[in-house]
């Protein structure tokens, strides 16, 4: 069976500094992953190299069987939508205005709508359980509002596989169990997922695997119970535990950076 | 899920609902088209039917329609002129506007405009060498001072952002400091084909209205070169629109999406620059238009540029056919450059507008 998502041995730098190095995993469709690993290694980039937005100076980046080298970017769209982080819209763009825009790599050359593009923007406000939002306009709107607009903006491109960067960042923990929900939603109507993850204790119960990208290490991926274990995350995010005879198992959420 | 999606489809109206207004949107832009068209007619009439000798509604309109046929002097007035004038004002208010849409779009900001970034001041100083310099040269039909102008305009925009975009974006203390940095320098350089002039003729005198920006009595055949320019401008800016609305999402998402954006930067500077240069070939550098109508027609009928363009260019000739009328009648027998009461009316405009962003965007 071929993979949505395949990196074969790649690498990226920005101009001098190299960001991966020799990366290489798959994503199964109908999986649902986590991104992890310490900041500035390069979880973003990653993403970025998937959604096709940056080019891998070596290795191969594969959608569906197919080379990113070979698809052409509206391709590329219609297979992978990636939910950025930061996203700022300089004009009074209601919600139902920015979700339309994942159309885009459907349209012709005079962005005319057909009934399949309405059905999927609708689909997309539905799924994203913000239809209520609508007519609201998107810089009114609540972190969390926010960012399932930004979902559905994602969906309504209908890809098969949603990459999400880091989409619980600076929410509340109401809101995080929420887009949780969500994701867990997404995931059982088949929405293949490749999210982005800051906070390791919101993984365990929504993400069926976990992909860790460590300093010097080759990218380890596995069911959450086989990575998220103090060990590894100690060397991962360089942070020695507590020398506490009970520390053991998943007692991981009580690491702690020592001086 | 997928069918009960698609019963909601269905039962909605084939335009959607705004349910603050009470009817569809594309209703709604409907009406303000035609509101929008038939002031622009109604406002074309008025205006020719005034200035130094009175000519009335009826009598222009009859004269406009061949019905009863303004005899004389009348006719003259109106159709050697009155016509060209309040056209060229038209075509002009239209162009800026637009102009200024587009640039506003491509840089993600609501204080873009053809004179505040400098394009109009690129296409005046052009248009400046062009009839200085090169006065004999034509390229595919179009005279030096077009040609130049479109040059000097493109070559401003491409300087101006180059200069204003840091890591793809544009803050407003960027843009504004490059446009004014770059239309200082053309305005200068400008004046300086002025001072070679020693004769202070003719061509001195259109390029010191340039500069203050005033719509003159334009030949029919200058009338035409511009009205292609322009209308080629507006067909061009067809395709971008929805463009322009996925722009507004950030190159990044745009590229995500599938969307050449340099490409597509590249219209939009070239169609803007387009018809920025052959407004200011027509009426020289007028002000603040290209920020105040796109203002105004985005408080109507929201964000979305498809809808927006054909507002905001019928808005844009209303507002220039306004302006100029009042420029030659209010002082009359005497005339003030439109671009002096564009200037007047935009200025402390932009300094509001500068205002809210400052709070909206930490300036």
């Amino acid at each position: 069976m071929t993979s949505l998502l395949e990196f074969t041995g790649v690498s990226f730098s920005y101009e001098e500094r190299s960001v991966l190095e020799g990366v290489s995993f798959c994503v199964e469709a109908g999986e649902c992953g986590a991104l992890i690993g310490p900041n500035g290694i390069g979880k973003t980039t990653l993403l970025r190299l998937a959604a096709g937005i940056l080019a891998s100076s070596k290795g191969t980046v594969s959608l569906a069987g197919r080379s990113m080298n070979t698809l052409r970017r509206g391709e590329a769209a219609r297979v992978v939508a990636l939910v950025p982080q930061r996203f700022e819209v300089p004009f009074d763009f209601t919600v139902e205005q920015i979700v339309e825009q994942g159309r885009t790599p459907y349209l012709g050359l005079f962005g005319g709508f057909k009934h399949r593009d309405h059905l999927a923007v609708e689909r997309a406000l539905h799924l994203a359980d913000i239809v209520s939002l609508r007519r609201r306009i998107f810089n009114e709107l609540s972190g969390g509002e926010r960012q399932r607009v930004k979902i559905a903006l994602g969906l309504a491109q209908e890809p098969r596989l949603l990459l999400l960067d880091e989409p619980t960042q600076s929410l509340d923990l109401g809101r995080q169990l929420e887009l949780l929900g969500l994701i867990r939603a997404l995931s059982d109507e088949g929405v293949t997922i490749l999210a982005a993850m800051h906070d390791l204790q919101l993984i365990e119960g929504t993400f069926s695997s976990v992909l860790l990208l460590e300093p010097d290490q080759e990218l380890r991926k596995g069911p959450p119970q086989d990575i998220l274990q103090p060990e590894i995350l100690e060397r991962a995010f360089d942070c020695p535990p507590r020398s506490h005879p009970k520390l053991s198992g998943t007692n991981w959420l009580q690491l702690e950076k020592t001086p | 899920m997928e069918t009960e999606i698609e019963e909601k489809i269905e039962s909605r109206s084939p335009a959607h609902t705004d349910r603050r207004i009470g009817f569809s949107e594309r209703a709604f832009f409907m009406l303000v088209l035609l509101v929008l068209l038939a002031a622009l007619a109604v406002v074309l009439v008025l205006s020719m039917g005034m200035g130094a000798s009175k000519i009335g509604f009826r009598e222009v309109l009859g004269a406009l329609l061949n019905a009863h046929g303004a005899g004389g002097t009348n006719s003259v007035i109106l159709f050697e002129i009155r016509l060209p004038r309040v056209l060229a004002s038209a075509l002009v208010g239209a162009a800026l506007s637009v102009a200024g849409l587009l640039f506003q779009g491509l840089f993600r900001n609501p204080m873009a405009d053809p004179y505040v970034i400098g394009s109009s001041g690129g296409a005046a100083l052009g248009a400046g060498i062009g009839l200085f310099l090169l006065p004999r040269f034509t390229f595919l039909g179009f005279g030096a001072t077009a040609t130049m102008a479109f040059a000097g305009s493109v070559a401003t925009m491409a300087l101006v952002y180059w200069l204003a975009r840091i890591g793809g974006r544009v803050p407003v203390v960027t843009l504004l400091l490059a446009g004014f940095a770059v239309s200082t320098m053309l305005s200068y350089s400008t004046y300086f084909l002025v001072v070679l002039d020693d004769n202070f003729g003719l061509r001195t005198r259109v390029l010191a209205s340039w500069l203050t920006g005033v719509i003159a009595v334009p030949r029919w055949s200058q009338l035409e070169v511009t009205a292609v320019m322009i209308g080629c401008g507006l067909i061009f800016c067809l395709p971008l629109a929805r463009r322009l609305n996925t722009l507004s999402l950030g190159d990044d998402y745009a590229r995500q999406v599938g969307m050449q954006v340099e490409k597509t930067h590249l219209a939009i500077i070239l169609t803007g620059s387009l018809i920025t240069a052959a407004a200011v070939s027509l009426g020289g550098v007028i002000s603040f238009v290209g920020l105040v109508v796109p203002h105004m027609a985005r408080l109507v009928m929201g964000p979305n540029h498809v809808r927006l363009l054909p507002v905001t260019a019928i808005a844009g000739a209303i507002f220039l056919v306004l302006a100029d009328t009042l420029a030659r009648t209010v002082l009359a027998p005497s005339e003030i450059p439109v671009g002096l009461l564009t200037a007047f009316i935009g200025g402390p405009f932009f300094l509001y507008l500068l205002r809210r962003t400052r709070r909206e965007y930490a300036l």
